[in-house]
């Protein structure tokens, strides 16, 4: 199944390239200095925002999907809180 | 600066874009992996598979010296009378046909049980209570409500029914260990040869661990049998008059194993599981064991759910490192969790023993109390820790084994409850988010992952109203998750099928 394949995860891989260079094109049109600890935070909150979607759909695999809905809305709460100090993290000048 | 394209979007617009294309595709597309890893058959650990990789977990950095129990107080063996419930009831029942008259709250000598039974009835008088209404109440109501409810766990008791046929087949010693544990002479083979020796110990383990890998066993561990927990009476082939005292020199070491229940149906607990599936497979796996030891010349017996024992189970189980004592008083293994039937082979051949492991579940179970809250009995210890709950001269828990098996007379479907082991935060499957639990929780020494997860699992995950698993009206028959799609007589059965509801 493609699912199951090494090309889905090589492609995976691929996207997270695509994310990665469509994040320092925003994040150089917003003027922000990327250094290496914001980029290394960025990469820790977008690993939480995608591991909530990825606990959910293994959660409803194994059929405890109303738990693995509610995770998934933890997750993107903490997402959310997590993400406005980020955004005015990146926002610094240093 | 950016550079624009002939359509006017600029490049860096263009990669933006695609960035957020990106966002979303990654989070569908790990949704669908997500749904893949949680109904892979790989996650079903043990189920159906015969390798050594099913005992994944390193218990090296969590073994110490042991034992893992000693004596509090004055050891008394157990007895296939008054501790083993099957036992004790039996001899309970046959008591309540002699006196039909008897009532609770009248004198105990009057039903004239055998001494000893007596004397565990004065020391225990709960269960007394709980084995009477077992027999005057619960059976009487079983047989009510499956002649109304039965329809609908048909199927479960059929899947049930393949397991226990099989089961049948399996031989039981049929005389002293010192004659039907020793290798008997193989008219195809010539005469039995004798004891094949091993180059060490660690090599005669090594080889008897693949083995029962490949005969089916889930999990393997080692360790000397231990004379406290023999059954002080009845041992399989034995004749009344039996020296019983002593331990047969060559039950020295118990080679335990464990195999899971079915995943899906253990979930489907207290009315769709079995036990008996595991106990077929745990027991084949003992008993291919035993016939391979036989083979080069060691005397060997195994212990198996169906097959009987002479021996209780779980306290090996522990001193084999295959797991630590749960609040429900069994084996909670890293792999498995509780669902996990066990056995064993006690034999001479000189092997390797294991250390038992710590690797947090007695602190889990001091806080967790998720099985005590579901248990429909009552049956399971709410207290915050097993201190002063001593059994036969060891401190550890244990359950009220007459109200456990007083909703077992209770369930629909196949006998019995397990729901303890459905509701256990550790009887899981295998797959990236248990698998980082197990990981993550043992190395951590202030307790707050194992919190954490807990709160995760009491607040997010649902749970039914403990009421809800009796029979209506109390409850409806509820099971903690709904039974496989293969287990709905509804979808299968052309006959009049009514579901319980309150």
């Amino acid at each position: 199944m493609f699912i199951d394949s090494n090309i889905f995860w090589f492609l995976m891989g691929m996207l997270f390239v695509l994310v990665v260079a469509g994040f320092r094109g925003y994040a150089k049109d917003r003027g922000w200095i990327l250094s290496w600890w914001k980029a290394a935070l960025g990469i820790v909150w977008y690993a939480i925002f995608l591991l909530s979607f990825y606990a959910w759909g293994t959660l409803t695999g194994e059929n405890e999907g109303e738990a693995g809905f509610k995770i998934l809305l933890l997750g993107l709460f903490i997402c959310l809180i997590s993400g406005v100090g980020l955004w005015r993290l990146m926002a610094k000048k240093q | 600066m950016t550079e624009t394209s002939d359509k006017g979007i600029s490049r860096r617009n263009i990669l933006k874009l695609a960035g957020i294309a990106g966002v979303a595709i990654q989070a569908g597309g790990l949704v669908a992996a997500g749904k893949r890893a949680g109904k892979s058959s790989e996650s079903y650990t043990g189920w159906e598979s015969f390798n050594p990789g099913t005992q994944f977990f390193d218990r090296k950095p969590f073994e110490f010296a042991g034992p893992a129990h000693e004596p509090v107080g004055e050891v008394r063996r157990p007895s296939h009378t008054t501790d083993y419930v099957f036992g004790r009831v039996r001899n309970f029942q046959q008591t309540l046909r002699r006196h039909p008259d008897w009532k609770l709250g009248d004198p105990i000598e009057n039903l004239e049980f055998i001494p000893e039974l007596e004397a565990f009835y004065k020391e225990y008088p709960e269960r007394l209570e709980w084995d009477y209404r077992t027999f005057t109440e619960t059976i009487p109501t079983h047989y009510e409500d499956s002649r109304k409810y039965g329809n609908y766990y048909l199927l479960a008791s059929a899947y049930e029914a393949g397991f226990s046929t099989h089961g049948g087949m399996l031989r039981r010693p049929s005389a002293p260990p010192e004659v039907s544990d020793f290798p008997n002479p193989n008219p195809m083979m010539g005469p039995a040869r004798g004891p094949i020796p091993f180059k060490s110990p660690e090599l005669a383990a090594e080889f008897v661990k693949e083995m029962a890998h490949r005969y089916g066993a889930t999990l393997v561990g080692i360790t000397k049998t231990t004379p406290n927990w023999l059954y002080s009476e009845g041992w399989r082939g034995c004749p009344a008059d039996y020296d019983f005292s002593k331990m047969p020199a060559h039950w020295e070491y118990a080679i335990v194993i464990g195999i899971p229940m079915e995943w899906d149906v253990v979930l489907s607990n207290p009315q769709f599981g079995t036990s008996v599936d595991a106990y077929d497979r745990v027991s084949t796996a003992a008993i291919r064991l035993e016939g391979m030891i036989k083979f080069l010349g060691y005397p060997a017996r195994s212990h198996t759910p169906l097959t009987d024992y002479d021996l209780i189970v779980p306290p090996h189980a522990v001193e084999a490192g295959l797991g630590e004592v749960g609040r429900t008083g069994f084996c909670i293994t890293p792999e498995a969790g509780g669902n996990c039937r066990m056995a064993v082979v006690t034999t001479n051949l000189p092997l390797n023993t294991d250390n038992p492991i710590n690797y947090g579940v007695a602190r889990f179970c001091n806080k967790c109390k998720l099985c005590a809250q579901s248990c429909p009995s009552g049956a399971i210890s709410l207290a915050d820790s097993p201190d002063g709950l001593v059994i036969r001269g060891y401190e550890h828990w244990y359950i009220n084994n007459g109200a456990c098996y007083n909703y077992w007379q209770e369930t629909m479907g196949p006998m019995g409850c397990r729901l303890c082991v459905a509701t256990c935060p550790y009887s899981r499957k295998d797959n990236w988010i248990h698998e980082m639990a197990r990981k993550i929780d043992p190395r951590d020494p202030t307790g707050a992952v194992s919190s954490g997860l807990l709160q995760i699992q009491k607040h997010l995950f649902p749970y039914p109203d403990v009421d809800d698993y009796h029979r209506p009206p109390l409850g409806r028959f509820a099971s903690f998750r709904p039974e496989p799609p293969y287990l709905e007589a509804e979808k299968y059965l052309d006959i009049p099928i009514t579901k319980p509801g309150k």
